[in-house]
């Protein structure tokens, strides 16, 4: 009993995360057709704003605060000086170009900061641990899941009841058709832009607060997660970015409680070889669009 | 039907980029092998110009440790320079190129400074890359020494002309082996990652060590680099029987401190053994959370004693201290080639590989620097150092006998 309470914590509490993350690529790839590997760099700058809010004496909930905003803004000021001027490239040059951009900002960050990790230090009362039952589990993880379910019940309001919210799910139906019923795309490409800034920023500082440091590479991991998470779902859905989300939080966890010791080296060889079994069934992604090719 | 294309044409690019990159090296590495050991041959004694080629990574994951290596380095030269070199007739040439963290771009690197005709290679503070650029070193005859990539295999893997500038691996497995029995440990728990050589190897030394000395290992866990979470890895610790009374893991940033956050939030108060890897003011940043760890390094980094000179200079010229012992093992990489120059009296290199071979007693910053006798690895002292009130403090500074260190495994 114990060790399901604690299988389904840590699955949660990662999987919120994850599909935090990915909902942030699936918002981009909805309106732009583009997988922003800069995503991760978001939340590396998230992780240095909070570090400097934390190390200039803010409270804790204004660093927080101030580090998503940030996170919403520069993802917005990427969008304008980086992928605006390529918008109506191929899919490879905007791939490229998002690469470029995760490059340029990780030597910034190396080079204007430190090649070194940094510390971050949070509040001790997030240190420490509850007792559930048997089970201890980390405030960390229990502020994890809290922060990423009402995020995510945040979204599907947003997404339900808001203009904005409509218009990137007609988006992630059908761009062209968005257009045609008067909604500009730059300013939905901006607002997409926006939001996903905003999720990497709340996923960056739960990384970064469970992680303890920030480093010039830290996005790297997590947004290739967050690729196979999105993939999985189905590239471009919404729904499918939050199951997905789960579903690889929930095989990595398995994988890790599970698997005995002599082949836990092969533990992320394994990972990937279940997601390539799902994808064998699910072409598309488990929620994603059957498409058809023209010959 | 358009995001099905994009990748592919990536693909092809990337693997045609790699093909390049690949050809240029082979090239440039049989350009060289024709060239070595004739670069810079005036007669013994004569004044001449020492080339330092640095295949090191200005960027990447390995910057945290070349960065400050360099820059130490660079401040050796510039003062040995200013005094009209070494012996005052030999200066020293040193030319930079960044391998980006990638044993693929370290080869290349490493490619083009041997075919600039330099009298020693430096690479950089990991076995993987390292290996890839010393192996061409190796070819041309020149000696190439790792800035401080400590896994002993390095030199096996590659031949007699590599050298790191490190202690092994399993000289401070040793260490921190008899450190934990001292202590009283009996039970150990280690945590190691197939991600690298280091991470990989040293718990196995470790435990080689520890259960010689009569202590046991209870369990063995193992983590994948920059891994989100580090939950179930201490959910597995909580539950082992008899629980570990010390936990040695060569884990360092990112890693280190989100294990010692998870560990220490789940309230498990073993003992923690760290490496060299977490010698960093990270590691001090996480206060109450790191208090006890300890680990080995090269030295403790303090501006006092014979450090306070090194911390005078280097903020003279940086405009900062330094923040890491790889500054100060940088500085003593070039002390070390001081010495071997002015053994050799020349700036030839096979004459500055069969001085480094030979070397014994270089006096670095933290103590003397060895080579001959040895398995190519330095041999200088290990320092053990323990975090208290989120300051370093010297247990004690230990040489192990060689015959008691676990052996390299390749």
């Amino acid at each position: 009993m114990d060790a399901l309470i604690s299988y389904l914590v840590n699955v949660i509490s990662l999987g919120g995360t994850y599909a935090l993350l990915a909902l942030g690529l699936a918002v981009i790839f909805s309106v732009l057709g583009l997988i922003n590997f800069a995503h991760g760099e978001l939340m590396t700058l998230t992780g240095y704003v909070l570090l400097a809010g934390i190390l200039t004496g803010q409270p804790f909930w204004l660093a927080v605060f101030v580090a998503v905003i940030a996170g919403g803004i520069s993802a917005a000021l990427m969008e304008f000086a980086a992928f605006r001027p390529v918008r109506n490239a191929s899919g490879a040059t905007l791939l490229m170009t998002s690469f470029a951009v995760s490059m340029l900002l990780q030597v910034l960050f190396q080079n204007g900061i430190s090649p070194r990790g940094q510390a971050v230090p949070v509040p001790t009362w997030l240190t420490t641990s509850l007792s559930i039952g048997n089970s201890q589990i980390s405030k960390v993880q229990i502020m994890s899941i809290t922060v990423g379910v009402l995020a995510l019940l945040a979204l599907k309001f947003f997404f339900d009841r808001s203009y904005w919210g409509w218009a990137i799910r007609a988006a992630a139906d059908d761009f062209e058709i968005v257009g045609l019923m008067g909604v500009k795309a730059s300013r939905l490409i901006s607002f997409a832009f926006l939001l996903s800034g905003l999720l990497a920023g709340v996923a960056g500082v739960l990384w970064v607060i469970q992680r303890g440091s920030v480093d010039p590479l830290m996005g790297f991991k997590p947004v290739l997660a967050a690729f196979i998470v999105a993939v999985i779902g189905g590239l471009g859905s919404l729904t499918g970015a939050v199951a997905g989300g789960f579903i690889l939080s929930a095989i990595e966890i398995a994988l890790q409680t599970w698997l005995p010791p002599n082949v836990m080296p092969y533990r992320d060889a394994i990972t990937y070889t279940i997601v390539v079994i799902i994808l064998s069934i699910f072409p598309n992604g488990i929620f994603g669009k059957r498409t058809q090719e023209k010959v | 039907m358009q995001r099905k294309s994009g990748p592919s044409k990536v693909t092809k690019m990337a693997v045609s980029l790699s093909a390049i990159m690949l050809l240029s090296a082979c090239a440039s590495g049989d350009g060289e092998a024709t060239a070595s050991g004739e670069a810079t041959a005036p007669a013994a004694g004569a004044a001449c110009t020492v080339k330092v080629g640095v295949a090191g990574s200005q960027t990447g994951g390995l910057a945290y440790i070349d960065v400050p290596n360099l820059e130490g380095f660079e401040l050796w030269a510039e003062q040995v320079n200013a005094a009209g070199g070494v012996d005052g007739k030999f200066t020293i040439e040193t030319v930079v190129k960044d391998t980006r963290s990638d044993a693929a771009q370290s080869a290349t690197v490493a490619a083009e400074l041997v075919a600039e005709e330099i009298s020693i290679l430096i690479t950089p503070g990991d076995a993987d890359p390292s290996i890839a650029a010393g192996q061409l070193a190796q070819d041309a005859g020149i000696a190439a020494v790792s800035w401080f990539g400590s896994s002993p295999i390095l030199p096996l893997a590659v031949g007699d002309h590599m050298f790191s500038n490190a202690f092994g691996d399993n000289t401070q497995a040793k260490v921190l082996a008899d450190h934990a029995t001292e202590m009283g440990y009996k039970n150990a728990y280690t945590l190691g990652s197939p991600d690298s050589a280091y991470t990989n190897l040293l718990p196995g030394y470790f435990k080689e060590a520890f259960e010689a000395n009569g202590g046991k290992v209870v369990g063995e866990g193992t983590f994948s680099m920059g891994q989100a979470s580090f939950s179930v890895i201490v959910d597995e610790i909580k539950a082992l029987s008899p629980a570990p009374d010390v936990i040695m893991t060569p884990a360092y940033e990112p890693d280190f401190p989100t294990f010692i956050k998870a560990l220490r939030g789940a309230g498990i108060t073993a003992a923690v053994l760290g490496t060299d890897g977490i010698d960093s003011p990270t590691t001090l940043a996480l206060a109450d959370i790191a208090e006890g760890v300890t680990y080995t390094t090269a030295g403790v980094l303090k501006n006092e004693g014979a450090m306070s000179t090194f911390f005078t200079d280097y903020n003279g010229k940086y405009g900062k201290d330094p923040e890491t012992i790889y500054a100060v093992t940088g500085y003593e990489l070039g002390l070390t080639l001081d010495a071997v120059v002015k053994q050799a009296q020349s700036c030839d290199a096979d004459a500055i590989w069969q001085a480094w071979s030979n070397l014994e007693g270089a006096q670095g910053i933290t103590g003397a620097i060895s080579y001959k006798g040895g398995d190519r690895m330095a041999i200088r002292e290990v320092a053990l150092v323990e975090i208290k009130n989120s300051e370093r403090s010297l247990v004690g500074t230990f040489s192990p006998d060689p015959a008691t260190v676990p052996k390299a495994q390749l």
